[in-house]
């Protein structure tokens, strides 16, 4: 009771104090923020045609995420996760994984189990700012991200001479992150080096299971697993001419899921392996200036996300005898590994961006993607493969003083899914400070070739089921409108921005006969009543539909003081053939929520010039997620205050800093047993302290934006 | 200077790729890992072998701990029947209950190895007879893999063991529970005397006693499977008219399939006693069969397959009440699979694959 009177407190201040009169005109940094999703060119946010939300490394940084899938899911209202066993069930808008695009400086992050991109790819110390435009409405990344794109722009290392960055955080359940730089710049050649491991030992919010028909007390299923990941990446840019840039990267990514070792019930928590995935990437491109606005650039990216079973017991599985003959009884033995999936993929891209007379500016461009699945024991011939390539067109154009429009066209062509051309439009109204924008995007997204060959077991504590590929799918396509009013003051910025997206053949995982189940692939279907196994495959739902609000506000009512809430309403409706009912039924998209919003106030002062302090207070919350089976899950508020302390003074080489804060203030758990959904995964109240050292040694260099003539300096 | 950043360079992408390549697939397991897992088989059989005759009980297998203990007593049932000639052995042929059950802290590890890796430990360990005895239910898919198993072994697959070991060795095969269906003292008049026993107290009362058996996905190999479901409940209700015998997975012949022979038979209400006819009681009966509340009851669709036979006959006029008992803890059914290692034992073994599959075919 103490703590809902505090916590009404707390909300009732931030509300109130972002309902305060405007006062004085003061530049802020949200002016000067430059983006560069919506369209691949760069604008300023407030000229942005695209409607374009920003998470500035400033907000990072008051924050104090400890991972993409904290600062997302704190900082804005859009997403919502669950950090599962198999990677990160990210949600925007109320659209799984699948639809979203998650992009590394304009490049698509690779691989996925389940359809989960495992985003501790991302190193959060390393995010200098996040892009995210909803919907199909560009026509540059491919139609295929249906519900939006997340585009992590890095920190580029600009400087003359030498940069290094060490930060160390650690918090409860022996939560270490770990992220070192070293950057160099000798000429025209620059070198940067990353090094980042992420830890957790995970936790248990309950010991309470529903199995074996009744409710098992002493389950040591983890609310999150205990993980390690480690990645290792090199940039290398070399400057041969003034307006000439060719880089090569390289990146090597470990991650290692472990499940508990100690289980007593063979029906629900113990486990035979663990999770373990290599990723890899190699890339080499370069860009050419050709004069002010106009550039060329040519991208090559090859990816690897190998998945293996990593055995802590001996564990019988699908295998060749000695014979060469298929078997299900093919012994691993603990410390052994087993190649589950290996997807890999290459792309080639080549972009053009030209002013046109009459204040055109064209981009088009060429891709072409190819992916290659290699699953030895989970696809009916131990591989598949899929091309799709792409041409693409875009111009952006002032029709009239008061009317930008943006109009792109992308023609897909897909080995299995033939010829496909998705229009965009998009237009901003300046009206004083106040944007009206409106877009329409249309999506077109080929099934992946998990969808099409991937079959599987997938054993979840109590929970059996066969998961099946489906040849007879048909490519995805989406429909996506949004208008949005945005008032963009100096001390106020506002935005209200409504949307639907419709999508046709959406493709999800349902349920199905076990008589679909092809012969002799797996032993565990039949049974004589002991076991019990869920057969599932991707099909075509009939149709499905978002539709929402979403509300942005960021406020500064004094110096130093910054005060910023979002909002999102949701709704969804599915529907799909019911094979096991024969008919149609409608349903919600699983773990959607009605509402969900945040809230934060940022406090700095500058008490010294070799101190400065930062405080800032958050919160975030949801209704009710719904979902179809296992229950919903609750509705949740969390709050969490973290602290920033600068340290040593800007002008010179070494700066450091220090942050410290307590997640979950309220200590609120949702102990809902296993294996009914929870609203929040959030293991209670947590503490943290991080320590940041940075020394830069050389002349800073700056960014010139291009198109607006705007100086944005790197730090 | 300028030689030096392009070899930078070089180095630059070299080690880029090096990182890239470096991570290609160790996949470190090679065959020798078939042969270690059967030494350790090989090894838990000589050191249980008592005599020269070995029974192995083949079940699909389960998680659960009422399953352990349920396979636990009958393999203690068999021990003192058959003990004095035969070393008992009990095997799953589901892969991931065999991992489960051997894994685990604090909890009694459980050895039901594969029914191949057992017999070919029981051919090492020169048993001069083996008799394999199926748990299954009915004839069907899950018995014709035991069938291959024991053609695996006698064919000698791998090549390893020795000839003429195995020309002497005597196969014996234990066939389901509702194998034969015709003649006197066929199996399925024998269960439904069992089971009539069984439910005398219900049969008493006038309650309707209905069956949920699995079914078979019945095909050119095990077309006599399903049937048997059919003969039971003919068989029962020339025992008393009130016993039905329906599937989760038989087509045409699901819960509403049973309600629908009810109703034309004029039972229209009454209580309904609801019963597995599963060698154990785990997920179906608990779930399909006993399930209770919302998450087994779509009242659009009463037929749906995922509501439970417990709403579904609660819902159709009837009070329903689930008895979840499996057909292993039934002592008179048990008898019945006991009587086909009897046979078998008395058999001169096996000489025809065709007739061990079909003991009926001409």
């Amino acid at each position: 009771m103490v703590t809902d009177n505090i916590r009404i407190t707390l909300l009732a201040c931030v509300a109130g104090v972002c309902l305060a009169p405007l006062w004085a005109q003061e530049e802020t940094d949200t002016l000067r923020q430059v983006v560069v999703t919506g369209t691949g060119t760069e604008h300023l946010l407030k000229y942005a045609p695209v409607q374009t939300e920003v998470i500035s490394r400033k907000t990072i940084e008051s924050y104090g995420g400890r991972s993409l899938e904290d600062i997302l899911g704190g900082l804005t209202a859009s997403f919502a996760f669950n950090e599962g066993d198999m990677g990160s069930q990210m949600q925007l808008n109320g659209l799984g994984n699948s639809y979203i695009l998650v992009l590394i400086d304009g490049k698509r992050i690779h691989g996925d189990v389940g359809g989960e991109n495992d985003l501790s790819l991302i190193d959060p110390q390393d995010i200098e700012r996040i892009e995210i435009v909803k919907g199909a409405q560009s026509a540059l990344y491919g139609s295929d991200a249906m519900a939006g794109v997340v585009n992590i722009i890095t920190r580029k290392h600009q400087s003359e001479g030498l940069f290094l960055d060490n930060a160390t955080r650690y918090g409860s359940y022996n939560d270490a992150r770990q992220h070192n730089t070293v950057a160099w710049s000798l000429g025209k050649v620059t070198s940067t080096t990353n090094f980042q491991l992420q830890h957790t030992d995970g936790w248990r919010n309950t010991s309470q299971e529903y199995a074996e028909a009744q409710v098992l007390t002493d389950s040591k299923n983890m609310t999150v697993s205990k993980f390690t990941s480690w990645q290792l990446k090199e940039r290398l840019t070399y400057t041969p001419m003034e307006k000439l840039e060719l880089y090569a990267e390289g990146m090597y990514n470990h991650k290692s899921i472990m499940r508990p070792r100690n289980g007593t019930h063979p029906s629900c928590d113990v486990y035979t392996y663990d999770l373990m995935y290599r990723n890899a990437n190699a890339s080499a491109g370069g860009k050419w200036k050709i004069n002010k606005t106009d550039a060329l650039t040519l991208d090559v990216d090859w990816n690897k996300h190998a998945y293996f079973y990593e055995y802590t017991a001996t564990t019988l599985t699908d295998g060749y005898d000695p014979n060469g003959n298929f078997t299900l009884y093919f012994p691993y033995f603990a410390g052994q590994r087993n190649l589950q999936s290996d997807q890999q993929r290459v792309i080639a891209q080549l972009k053009g961006t030209f002013s046109l007379p009459q204040k055109n500016l064209l981009t088009a461009g060429a891709e072409y993607r190819y992916d290659y699945l290699n699953a030895p024991m989970r696809t009916e011939n131990g591989s598949a493969s899929d091309w799709t390539s792409a041409v693409y067109a875009q111009d952006e154009f002032t029709l009239l003083p008061w009317l930008y429009l943006t109009g792109g066209l992308r023609l897909c062509v897909n080995e299995n899914f033939g010829v496909r051309l998705t229009p965009k439009l998009s237009a901003m109204f300046p009206v004083g400070k106040f944007r009206i924008r409106a877009g329409w995007g249309q999506g077109f997204k080929t099934p992946t070739t998990k969808e099409l060959y991937y079959r599987y077991l997938h054993v979840m504590g109590s929970s059996t089921y066969y998961n099946m590929g489906n040849t007879d799918l048909k490519a995805q396509t989406s429909d996506y409108l949004s208008a949005s009013l945005e008032y963009r003051g100096e001390r106020l910025t506002m935005s209200v921005t409504a949307y639907r997206n419709k999508l046709h053949n959406m493709i999800a995982l349902v349920n199905v006969p076990v008589s679909e189940i092809p012969p002799n692939v797996t032993g565990e279907y039949g049974g004589d009543g002991s076991g019990e196994i869920t057969a599932r495959k991707y099909e075509n739902m009939e149709d499905a539909r978002t539709w929402g609000v979403d509300v942005n506000l960021t406020y500064t009512p004094v110096k130093n003081l910054t005060l910023g809430g979002n909002y999102t309403y949701l709704d969804t409706k599915v529907h799909q053939y019911n094979s096991t009912k024969d008919r149609l039924v409608e349903a919600v998209i699983d773990g959607m929520a009605h509402h969900k919003w945040n809230a934060y106030a940022t406090w700095e002062h500058q008490f010294h010039r070799s101190y400065r302090l930062g405080l800032n207070l958050s919160t975030r919350g949801s209704s009710r997620r719904y979902y179809e089976n296992d229950g919903d899950g609750k509705p949740f508020q969390l709050w969490r205050l973290n602290t920033t302390h600068d340290l040593g003074r800007r002008d010179k080489p070494l700066t450091y800093r220090l942050e410290a804060g307590v997640d979950n203030i309220f200590n609120y758990v949702d102990r809902t047993m296993h294996p009914y959904h929870l609203g929040t995964n959030s293991a209670g109240t947590t503490v943290y302290v991080s320590f940041r050292i940075q020394f830069r040694k050389g002349k800073r260099l700056t960014i010139i934006n291009t198109k607006n003539n705007e100086t944005d300096e790197e730090d | 200077m300028k030689k030096i950043k392009f070899f930078a360079l070089l180095a630059g992408m070299a080690m880029a790729m090096g990182l890239t390549s470096a991570c290609s697939d160790d996949d470190d397991v090679t065959t020798n890992n078939w042969t270690t897992y059967q030494n350790a088989v090989d090894s838990q059989v000589q050191a249980a072998k008592k005599h020269d005759k070995a029974i192995l009980l083949v079940a699909f297998g389960s998680t659960w701990q009422m399953a352990f203990d349920a396979f636990d007593a009958t393999k203690a049932t068999y021990e003192q029947e058959f003990g004095d000639d035969y070393d008992i052995y009990l095997s799953f042929s589901s892969a991931i209950c065999i991992n489960r059950a051997a894994a685990g802290e604090n909890t009694t590890p459980r050895n039901y190895y594969a029914p191949n890796f057992w017999l070919h430990a029981f051919g090492r360990s020169e048993y001069n007879e083996i008799l394999v005895q199926s748990l299954q239910v009915i004839p069907g898919e899950e018995f014709n893999r035991v069938i291959n198993y024991i053609k695996d072994f006698a064919n000698n697959y791998l090549g390893d063991l020795d000839d003429e070991y195995l020309s002497q060795v005597t196969l014996k095969l234990g066939s389901p529970l509702l194998t034969s269906a015709e003649g006197d003292g066929n199996d399925v008049d024998e269960a439904a005397a069992a089971l009539y026993s069984y439910c005398q107290a219900q049969v008493n009362n006038g309650d309707v006693v209905a069956f949920m058996g699995h079914g078979n996905p019945d095909n050119y190999d095990s077309y006599k499977a399903n049937v048997r479901y059919t003969e039971l409940e003919e068989s029962l209700q020339r025992l008393y008219s009130k016993f039905y015998v329906g599937t989760v997975d038989m087509p045409d012949n699901y819960k509403n399939n049973v309600y629908d022979r009810m109703q034309a038979d004029g039972v229209t209400d009454g209580t309904v006693q609801l019963y597995p006819l599963m060698s154990i009681a785990g997920d179906h009966a608990h779930n399909d069969l006993a399930g209770e509340g919302s998450d087994y009851w779509d009242e659009e669709d009463p037929d749906s397959e995922e509501n439970s036979w417990y709403e579904y006959f609660s819902h159709m006029g009837y009070t329903a009440e689930p008895n979840l008992t499996g057909l292993l803890s039934i002592p008179a059914i048990l008898d019945i699979w006991m009587q086909h290692t009897h046979e078998a034992v008395n058999s001169e073994g096996l000489e025809d694959y065709y007739h061990s599959m079909f003991p009926e075919a001409d």
